[in-house]
């Protein structure tokens, strides 16, 4: 299917992050843009990252969203409130949502009063967050858990509210951090409806999530970046950088149906993580 | 048979019943049968159930609700200064402030209770600020253990919902974690209830269960005292039933 790439929405460069003096991540350098396909209404954007663990993967989320401080680097996200083309800014606490693994909610709000809440520093009037809240209640089958607690909710319930939250408030970019991890079969099938409409609901949805599933990440992703330790002149360093980057839409990969190309890749990416 | 005997081994609600009735029939026995000679260390049931009647003759029931209005007033108190302590714990100018006032709890009793009377002349204010004083070292230390709990998930959850930090304050901490004050004041409760029964015996003036267990005491009136401890074992146990009740009626996500 023929794809077009426009505007940048996301753009990192440089970015390192450093405990002391142990560097965690370093010289991470990324760029997402929207992509618009031919004769499909909205095509939201699903970048995966994978590797080992400890190479850094959590830490790059928590500074990609704000919750850490980088020691070099800059994160641009595209500038919404801005029409100018190409307008960018600087990431700021809360502009990328973030989900972590726990699917963390307010647990003594109900999942109403938690979408209301997202949505308090909105322009809409009440009115208008109410519609919107049932709208997305409705699209995402929560309407019969509109009035439970997170305690209330089962995993793949609490996982579209966290989610839908996120997307109130954020703006129109989602971090996943390993969301498929500990999930059932049910669960992950309903995490990846949750993928399907965040990529439906808006061409500008980006959607950046870590897994170690790496066919899953396959199955899911346009874009995926394997995150390990990188050998610099013969030497394997101790801290975490993007090592491989496969665009599965440049390699005709996306939004196709599993078949052997993909299992290829998949041993490709399981090699080049072995070796960072 | 080989079952209740077996470390882990899972037994049905009725054998579980059985088994409490039957140490319950038992400790009955033992008391029937040390205390039906002569001589004996403990009062035997009869004179337990003489206890009773004399206490119920000399205002058991008034003594009981000035010790428990004595309690409520003390932890409402105690629980509105420690609720401060606690909140102001994670602003770094007034961290150590709270720090400190949890060290308190390792003073002794007497010496404080000596300075309060200084200050304070009216038996039952006497009373109601020596339990607040020393109850507010005891709640603001398991109210910031209670903050030092919360995943740093739930503070990162309310940064990204674009929260201020006195928004995740008020989110996580305040709003968030109301369920655990009364879990708070229900675990100190027991200490609560030692402390309020010490304090009455020692500032007597204006009576209380404390009071009537040191009046017992002079007369080495044993039946009396068990009797007493029952009661106050009773109503302590009362107590924290209720509190743990009010707890989940009042917060329907309250799964501590």
């Amino acid at each position: 299917m023929k794809h077009e790439y426009k505007e940048t929405l996301l753009y990192v460069e440089n970015l390192s992050v450093a405990y002391d003096d142990t560097i965690i991540i370093k010289d991470i350098n990324l760029v997402e843009k929207d992509v618009i396909r031919d004769g499909v209404d909205s095509t939201g954007q699903v970048v995966a990252f994978v590797g080992r663990s400890g190479r850094g993967k959590s830490t790059f989320f928590k500074a990609l969203t704000g919750l850490i401080p980088t020691n070099s680097g800059k994160i641009l996200i595209r500038d919404f409130a801005n029409n100018e083309p190409n307008a960018a800014k600087s990431v700021c606490e809360g502009d990328i949502g973030f989900v972590d693994q726990k699917y963390t909610l307010f647990r003594h709000k109900t999942v109403t009063e938690a979408l209301k809440f997202s949505l308090r520093k909105t322009k809409l009037s009440n009115t208008e967050k109410d519609e919107k809240i049932k709208l997305y209640l409705k699209e995402w089958g929560l309407e019969n858990c509109k009035d439970k607690y997170p305690n209330e909710l089962s995993g793949g319930q609490r996982q579209r509210t966290a989610i839908i939250e996120q997307l109130f408030s954020s703006d129109q970019f989602i971090v996943l951090d390993e969301p498929f991890s500990g999930l059932d079969v049910g669960n992950i099938e309903e995490v990846k409806k949750s993928f399907e409409l965040l990529g439906k609901s808006s061409d500008f949805n980006t959607v950046i999530f870590s897994t170690h599933d790496i066919e899953l990440a396959i199955e899911l992703a346009q874009t995926i970046y394997v995150i390990g330790h990188p050998t610099v002149n013969g030497k394997k360093e101790n801290y975490g950088t993007i090592v491989a980057k496969y665009d599965l839409r440049d390699m005709g990969l996306a939004w196709k149906d599993y078949c052997d190309d993909h299992l290829k890749l998949s041993k490709e990416i399981i090699h080049q993580m072995m070796i960072s | 048979m080989i079952k209740i005997l077996t470390p882990f081994e899972k037994i049905s609600k009725q054998n579980r019943t059985l088994i409490l009735l039957g140490w319950l029939v038992l400790l009955i026995i033992i008391w029937f049968a040390t205390t039906s000679g002569e001589k004996h260390l403990f009062p035997s049931p009869a004179q337990v159930l003489v206890g009773f009647k004399d206490l119920y003759k000399e205002g058991l029931v008034v003594h009981i609700f000035n010790s428990l209005s004595l309690c409520f007033i003390s932890i409402f108190l105690a629980t509105v200064i420690s609720l401060l302590f606690a909140y102001a714990w994670p602003i770094p100018v007034l961290k150590s402030i709270s720090e400190f006032v949890t060290k308190f709890r390792f003073l002794p009793f007497t010496g404080l209770s000596f300075y309060i009377t200084m200050v304070v002349h009216e038996a039952r204010a006497m009373q109601v600020w020596i339990l607040v004083i020393f109850l507010t070292t005891f709640l603001t230390t398991s109210l910031i253990a209670v903050i030092k709990d919360i995943p740093q998930e739930e503070f990162d959850h309310a940064k990204m919902l674009k929260c201020t930090r006195w928004e995740v304050l008020l989110q996580v901490i305040i709003l968030g974690r109301i369920d655990y004050v009364i879990d708070v004041i229900r675990q100190n409760l027991a200490i609560t209830w030692m402390m309020l029964v010490t304090v009455e015996s020692i500032v007597v003036a204006s009576g209380g269960l404390g009071f009537l267990i040191k009046n017992s005491d002079k007369f080495m009136n044993t039946g009396r005292i068990i009797a007493l401890q029952i009661i106050i074992l009773l109503i302590g146990l009362g107590l924290d039933a209720g509190i743990n009740f009010l707890r989940k009626a009042l917060f329907r996500y309250s799964k501590i």
